[in-house]
């Protein structure tokens, strides 16, 4: 216990206390000669059953919490381990916690609730974006300080993870466990970034309807449910960060917060719904009975007239220089009445954001999936461009997509990529060239999104051999094809061989012999010295892949060893 | 209605503290023979689940020794039980919280109790001890408030799931850890020559409703040593088969 007055480290002189947690005290205390009010957090030695084990973890923690700079986050500016104690000086923080404040009065307002959860946001894509990425998985009121000038802090990041697990060995109460997403109960899969989204969701559930989603009902509600009045764009976001299944949520802040910064647009389109309803109804009567007489005398013509412009839409988009008015023209061009089938303004967009910066984020994603989906009728009487737009746009998310620095992103890419390349499958004619390439990629996708779940299930027998036969098969096809993509290549190489040094014992289970991966462990080798960078991304591509190839090879030689033997 | 009441507990095999709180008794009253039995299974490091659990029986006990016989100095009305259970219930949720929370710890409590007057029961329950009726048949009067159970009831899950369902030790709300308390509030009658079981969960995890139906059949049970030596062998049984939590059970035998 730190005294009133006391002075720490020569500098800290203790005020008051301000908090108390499980096993810590919180002090305000200030730095006479600068003036300074910090906060000061000690982790009281006799407080914790086994200090030592926990100290190692407390050290690593907070050292590289001093590491972090975020306008949503306390920063760090001191570790001291005192004789009895552990204290952790950080910027004090004047406010109160979100909890106190939806105890006092209930549903928060939502103009308010939507400022905090882009700043939640933000800091948690800011954390998940730390290599290795932070998983912070306790957000929730408590946790948040609300401060008078109406910004927003994430607090208690002082406890070693080992906190922060869900211990539920021993009876528990869902009011102690807090917004647990699914997963964090064990056994249903890992605890990642969508864990925070899922909390995140929870949180703001909790600030704007004022319902505690720990009580009955025990559900997350669509908001509107309990209060009609609020934005149906929230409840969507709010829905979505919720679902059980962490495939089905966000699967990144960047994508949350893309929604945020839009819900009043998803708003406007469902009012807007509501209202032409009606009005369409008596507008489209009319309209019918007009068009039905002047429309056939005219349509030959405007078809000329439209599809003349069309041309001049895509031959401008095609002339220009800069990305934007490229984007602008393509989709100028498929705004066009009667020309919103043709399949050159959207294989122009998918060059577009490839070739821009060889990422395609996740703002171009929705425009480019937006197009298509409200399209697809139209692009579907001509079967073989769409066919094509979805072979095209499946490979950009294969190779380009990218919703941020999140550890799995290369698997993401692909489970992104899967339904197109499925829609390949189904469109396509039989003596479609790449449909045999479609059904590769679409299998290899398929794999790693089943992959968690087959494991758990015990039904992976075989499907590793397949996945072997098509990485092969894969390799073969794009090397003949796209050799002149280095990018394509070189992520195709890393997959390769991540999955060579990932599941080398499973490919031996399945029957794949030595030989045989080896023979495509030389592939790889002999194909990446062929490939000169052009780049800085492919360069390090290229270097992070080369830096690995001596450990898969190690791993597939202690594979085959005797010590290898399952 | 006549009745016979004995409880038995045991630490069990791990646990360094026994957390589970139980009390039963019968008292004379101006409506006549009251039975009345409670059982706490405490939750929180150290001493704490035990003091939450106590400090949950003692006041039912108080309640019962001053309010409850006040009540029944007139003619007693159902709603007069239910609100009076169910506030004492509410009262120590807010309670329990704020002891945790001046010592910076978070503890709780289930709460199962059963007031029989005349022909009737009344169970007031938060949590996952049960409260069994046993005659030729076996029947739960209450419902398990976790979240296993309304994964079930939703229909995400399925009984056999349940059972090895990693999440089956977390309750949907306890006294002293949840925001608001919703005691559940179930009446029913007694019926005559009948068991009437409350169990922690510690009781009945490795027992089938089958053996604890067929081990506390009414006619086994003839005096109260007939029932403290009956659970003692459920005890055992249960220890026997690994059992790790507290284990605690009462019983009400009810005759003519």
């Amino acid at each position: 216990m730190l005294e009133t007055g006391q002075l720490i480290d020569q500098k800290y002189k203790i005020l008051s206390q301000i908090g108390k947690g499980g096993m810590s005290v919180v002090y305000m205390a200030i730095n006479e000669k600068a003036n300074k009010t910090w906060a000061i957090k000690e982790v009281r030695k006799d407080g914790v059953l086994d200090f030592e084990s926990v100290k190692q973890g407390l050290i690593v923690e907070t050292e590289m919490l001093k590491n972090l700079k975020h306008n949503n986050l306390p920063s760090i500016v001191d570790v001291i381990d005192d004789k009895d104690s552990f204290l952790i000086v950080m910027d004090y923080i004047e406010g109160n916690p979100l909890n106190k404040l939806i105890e006092e009065s209930g549903a928060q307002p939502q103009d308010m609730v939507i400022k905090c959860a882009k700043q939640l946001c933000d800091v948690l894509g800011y954390l998940h974006s730390r290599t290795p990425a932070i998983i912070y998985r306790d957000m929730k009121p408590a946790n948040i300080m609300l401060k008078p000038d109406g910004n927003v802090v994430l607090i208690d990041f002082g406890t070693a993870r080992e906190y922060k697990e869900k211990n539920i060995a021993d009876t528990t109460c869902l009011g102690t466990v807090g917004y647990a997403a699914p997963e964090q109960f064990g056994g249903q899969g890992q605890t990642d970034a969508r864990t925070d989204i899922y909390c995140l969701g929870a949180t703001l559930y909790h600030l704007v309807t004022g319902v505690n989603p720990s009580e009955p009902p025990y559900e997350i509600l669509p908001i509107c449910q309990v209060n009609p009045s609020l934005s149906k764009g929230l409840e969507k976001i709010i829905c979505k960060c919720c679902e059980r299944n962490p495939n089905d949520r966000y699967q990144s802040c960047e994508e949350l917060m893309f929604d945020l910064e839009h819900y009043d647009e998803i708003d406007d389109v469902y009012r807007g719904k509501q209202k032409k309803k009606l009005r369409r109804i008596v507008f489209f009567f009319i309209l019918s009975i007009i068009f039905s007489v002047v429309g056939i005398a005219l349509r030959i013509v405007k078809y000329n007239q439209s599809s003349a412009a069309y041309a001049m839409k895509i031959d401008e988009a095609l002339k220009s220089n800069s990305y934007e008015s490229k984007m602008n023209s393509y989709l100028d061009a498929i705004k066009i009445s009667g020309q919103n089938g043709k399949k050159d303004s959207y294989l122009g967009l998918i060059q577009t954001f490839k070739e821009n910066d060889y990422v395609f984020t996740v703002e171009e994603q929705k425009i480019l999936v937006k197009a298509i989906s409200e399209n697809k009728e139209s692009i579907l009487e001509d079967p073989n461009g769409y066919v094509e737009i979805c072979f095209e746009l499946a490979k950009l998310f294969w190779y380009y997509y990218d919703y941020g620095n999140v550890e799995n992103n290369q698997i993401t890419k692909m489970k992104s990529a899967i339904e197109w390349f499925d829609d390949v499958q189904k469109y396509a004619t039989n003596d479609y060239e790449n449909l045999v390439m479609a059904n590769v990629y679409g299998s290899i996708g398929k794999f790693y999104r089943d992959i968690t779940i087959n494991t758990v299930e015990a039904n992976d027998k075989g499907i590793y051999k397949e996945l072997f036969v098509n990485m092969n098969q894969l390799l073969d096809f794009v090397i003949e094809r796209e050799e002149n993509s280095e990018i394509v290549i070189l992520e195709l190489l890393e997959m390769i061989r991540n999955s060579l040094q990932q599941y080398a014992s499973k490919f031996r289970g399945d029957g794949i012999t030595k030989q045989e991966m080896l023979d495509i462990y030389q592939r790889i080798e002999k194909e990446l010295e062929l490939i000169t960078p052009t780049t800085d991304k492919t360069q390090s591509m290229k270097k992070n892949t080369s830096q690995y190839m001596q450990d898969t090879k190690d791993v597939i030689e202690i594979v085959f060893s005797k010590e290898g033997v399952e | 209605m006549e009745y016979l009441i004995e409880g038995a507990t045991d630490i069990g095999n791990v646990k360094g503290v026994n957390q589970d709180s139980f009390m039963g008794k019968v008292i004379d009253t101006n409506q006549g023979k009251v039975a009345f039995a409670i059982l706490c299974d405490g939750m929180g490091g150290l001493k704490f689940g035990e003091i939450a659990s106590a400090s949950v029986v003692q006041a039912y006990n108080e309640w019962l020794e001053h309010n409850f016989k006040y009540l029944s100095e007139w003619q007693i009305q159902e709603d007069d039980i239910r609100s009076s259970m169910t506030n004492l219930a509410i009262q120590f949720n807010e309670k329990i919280k704020a002891y945790g929370r001046e010592r910076g710890i978070s503890i709780g409590t289930t709460l199962t109790a059963i007031l029989m007057l005349s022909d009737k029961y009344y169970i007031v329950h938060v949590g996952d001890t049960r409260i069994y009726e046993i005659d030729q048949n076996i029947c739960q009067l209450t419902k398990d408030q976790t979240l296993v159970q309304r994964e079930i009831d939703m229909g995400r899950l399925t009984y056999e799931q349940a059972k090895t369902d990693p999440r089956s030790s977390i309750l949907l709300q306890c006294i002293g850890a949840s925001d608001t308390v919703y005691p559940d509030f179930i009446t029913g009658t007694t019926r005559d020559n009948c068991t009437y079981l409350l169990c922690s969960d510690g009781f009945r995890h490795k027992l089938s409703d089958e053996e604890i139906g067929f081990y506390l059949q009414p006619g086994n049970l003839l005096n109260t040593v007939m029932i403290e030596d009956s659970l003692k062998n459920l005890i055992e049984l249960n220890k026997q088969r690994q059992e790790t939590d507290n284990i605690t059970a009462i019983v009400i035998r009810t005759y003519n």
